[in-house]
């Protein structure tokens, strides 16, 4: 399939226009990715309920069966479960624990431990920590797995 | 079942790894001690211990990687513990199954067990850093702004 890049002023001005026979699952794999920064779900803080966009996403965790996520701006919790938001959002997130997705976009860089664990740096300095039975999937998603 | 099958590798790997030591002190006794290789046999005992030591020694490694209260981020404990165990049970072994029979041949066994564990976590450590040099490298191309 031939790819045109143009390079447009603003980020409003972005979009991905895809002219297909078929929808394939790279085109759908695509689209996920395309569009998984605009994608939103419902999150609640102190009795209020807000549509919270995926880009604002951090890392999300399960602790006690609840699911919390993480922003600039600070905790939130939500309904869905862990597994639902790992389809739901799909694209750069990517499961790095078994209770914890991580938005890769957020991710600083990448340190391994003599462990085995790889300690991943967030842009806002927190440290999240990638099971390296996780880290083929991590790898995957990022195109070098 | 990742565990079985972390075991089944784990095995594979150090047993290899054994027959190998057993090639390279071979090799040092014929070139260095002048030792006829052609007297040089492998029984069938011989390999079943070696294979039955690898799977004794990966039970151990697996011990290592399980996350457990006890020692936990106290790693370089648990390495030694694992060092000092792997270490007993390759001597214990050879003892048993005659892989040596005299002291030389102990502080020959001995020399090649570090010289593979060395090697072993260095091998590990250099592709620890070349996948994170790779992540690194991905994410500078996808990463959001603060």
């Amino acid at each position: 399939m031939r790819v045109h890049i143009e390079k447009v002023d603003s980020k409003d001005q972005e979009e991905a226009v895809i002219k297909a026979v078929e929808i394939t699952d790279e085109i759908s794999g695509a689209v996920e990715l395309l569009e998984g920064d605009a994608k939103g779900f419902a999150v609640s803080k102190d009795g209020k309920t807000y549509i919270l966009k995926a880009s604002n996403v951090y890392y999300i965790e399960s602790v006690d069966k609840k699911t919390f996520v993480y922003t600039r701006q600070g905790c939130y919790d939500t309904k869905y479960r862990l597994y639902e938001l790992e389809v739901l959002l799909g694209g750069y997130f990517v499961r790095c624990s078994k209770s914890m997705i991580v938005n890769l976009r957020k991710v600083r860089n990448v340190k391994s431990q003599i462990s085995g664990r790889i300690d991943a740096t967030l842009i806002n300095d927190e440290v999240v920590v990638i099971s390296r039975g996780y880290a083929k999937e991590v790898k995957r998603r990022l195109g070098i797995g | 079942m990742n565990k079985l099958k972390l075991w089944f590798e784990q095995t594979a790997i150090i047993s290899f790894s054994i027959f190998v030591g057993i090639l390279i002190e071979g090799l040092v006794y014929s070139v260095f001690l002048g030792d006829d290789l052609s007297a040089f046999s492998l029984s069938w005992f011989h390999i079943l211990s070696v294979i039955l030591a690898g799977a004794f020694c990966s039970v151990m490694t697996i011990l290592l990687f399980i996350d457990t209260n006890i020692l936990k981020n106290k790693f370089t404990v648990k390495i030694i513990i694992h060092f000092l165990s792997v270490y007993l049970i390759i001597v214990l072994f050879g003892w048993f199954f005659k892989w040596f029979t005299k002291l030389s041949g102990f502080i020959m066994v001995s020399v090649i067990f570090f010289l593979v564990y060395a090697f072993v976590w260095t091998v590990s450590l250099w592709i620890y850093k070349r996948d994170d040099n790779k992540i690194n490298k991905a994410l500078n191309g996808i990463r959001d702004e603060e």
